[in-house]
């Protein structure tokens, strides 16, 4: 196992393979099927802790379904299979050892449409701790209080934690979805295309919680929109499918800063430009 | 996708190579007022520098504009930058013209030794050639020509060292002084085509993404 991750550590490129202490998943050689499709080849990356790590490429690049190897979510597709290594913290996500429930609780998700229980505000966000044991109710108190305080979004609810989830407005829902999030204490954010139902006031805050949770967490986004991936991300991966029928592939990993002004790819460079896509 | 952007780049573009011929062509009539004592010629390049200023301005402000509505980002942004830094060039090549054109109108009034104006006019060709490979390479994004630059820049530095030696030579008072205006007049030349040299680095970035001297630090 060492044997072959260092083989293919010193076979990738240079800037996807990032240094040991930083890294917090660490995918080698993946490739992804639904039944005999091979929608992804080759990808090779290391997303690195406490930063913000942008997926880009045109529609059907494979970039959600990338995003949803790192909790295994793609296992509840039927037909769909993953060959290659996933580590996070160094630990085989697709080894047998992994219970997927518990792998969802270190790495959750955030959707493009904000998904709140058709519950309170406050059981929103204390349902995951009560689902792993937390009873006491002063604990549950903490736990919902620093949940929404780290989604910005205590003091729009703080006085009507009893009201229905559903009755908050789609930027807060989303916000509420990440605080019901952050209740279990991930290590791993997951966002796909989260602001793109959203009015603008909630994505630039949304966009603000992303810059100050990442100390604590590591995230990544899939968007389709590629200023906010200038603004928001660290990281940048442009994923793309050449041609029809044939899997996508990672084509450039790189600071966000460089992507965007000297990317070293051009197909890269004709993406961001708008000269495809 | 995005046509109307790109036009208005290559329209843009197109608009910074215009400005960068006019400061070809009043760098030219400066030397042509110097050599010649032609007060009339000077003072119409020291007129246009007005001109010349407003359409930097106006590159300038246009830039901003693109940038502020069309978010560019890689190649369309490095565009943009480098024109911008660009026409700032130009601006102040413009502005040295201008001050070519003050010497031309001070050492009007009588003829100095002829191998001054011989050797003036040797200089002003040189950054004619030097200015003329910098707007092709612009015009091109040619790399290998905006790398030849400096290798063209050099004689125009080796003339204006020619210059004071000759300077030494001058014994007369009255000389002296018609002498170092042309002095100056030389310096000025040597400061365009200096500018020239900046924009051929900035041209190598606008290409590759890669700064020049980054580049050669690197590879030391």
């Amino acid at each position: 196992m060492t044997d072959t991750l260092s083989q293919s550590t010193s076979q990738a490129a240079p800037d996807v393979v990032a240094e040991e202490a930083t890294v917090k998943i660490r995918v080698r050689d993946l490739d992804f099927y639904y039944d005999d499709f091979n929608a992804l080849t080759g990808i090779t990356c290391d997303i690195k802790a406490q930063a913000v790590t942008a997926f880009i490429g045109p529609s059907g690049c494979g970039k959600s379904t990338f995003l949803r190897c790192f909790n295994r979510m793609n296992d509840l597709i039927p037909g769909t299979r993953v060959v290659g290594t996933v580590l996070l913290d160094g630990q085989d996500i697709y080894g047998p050892d992994v219970d997927p429930v518990d792998l969802r609780r270190r790495v959750g998700m955030i959707f493009q449409q904000p998904n709140p229980f058709p519950m309170s505000i406050y059981d929103n966000v204390a349902y995951g701790p009560r689902l792993h044991g937390v009873k006491k109710k002063s604990d549950l108190d903490d736990i919902v209080k620093t949940s929404l305080k780290r989604a910005n979004l205590w003091k729009e609810v703080k006085d009507i934690l009893d009201r229905g989830g559903l009755t908050l407005s789609g930027g807060q829902q989303q916000r509420l979805c990440i605080a019901r999030v952050l209740a279990v204490q991930p290590d791993v954010l997951l966002m796909d295309e989260p602001c793109s139902a959203i009015d603008p006031t909630s994505v630039q805050k949304i966009e603000d919680l992303m810059a100050e949770l990442k100390s604590t967490v590591t995230i990544i986004i899939v968007t389709h929109n590629m200023q906010q991936a200038a603004r928001v991300s660290d990281d940048t991966a442009f994923f793309l499918q050449e041609v029809m029928g044939e899997p996508a592939h990672l084509v450039e990993f790189g600071r966000t800063a460089e992507i965007f002004t000297s990317p070293k790819d051009k197909r890269t460079e004709d993406y961001i430009t708008g000269r495809f896509g | 996708m995005r046509e109307g952007f790109r036009k208005e780049l290559k329209q843009l573009k197109k608009s910074v190579l215009g400005i960068g011929r006019d400061v070809v062509g009043v760098t030219k009539e400066a030397v042509a007022a110097l050599v010649d004592g032609d007060v009339d010629r000077a003072q119409r390049v020291i007129d246009n520098d007005d001109a010349i200023d407003a359409a930097c301005l106006g590159i300038e402000e246009h830039s901003l504009e693109i940038i502020a509505t069309q978010f560019p980002v890689a190649r369309d942004l490095r565009l943009l930058h480098s024109l911008t830094y660009i026409v700032m060039h130009f601006e102040r090549m413009g502005d040295l013209a201008v001050n070519i054109s003050k010497a031309a109108k001070r050492t009007a009034y009588r003829r100095g030794p002829q191998t001054l104006y011989d050797l003036i006019q040797a200089q002003g060709n040189l950054v004619h050639r030097v200015l003329e490979a910098m707007l092709e390479a612009l015009e091109k994004g040619d790399l290998e020509l905006s790398h030849k630059l400096p290798e063209l820049d050099e004689p125009i530095d080796h003339l204006f060292k020619q210059f004071f030696r000759e300077l030494a030579r001058i014994q007369d008072e009255d000389d002296l002084e018609w002498a170092s205006q042309m002095v100056l007049a030389s310096r000025y030349l040597e400061r365009i085509a200096d500018h020239a040299v900046d924009i051929g680095e900035r041209i190598t970035y606008m290409v590759t993404g890669q700064f020049e001297g980054a580049y050669e630090e690197e590879e030391a």
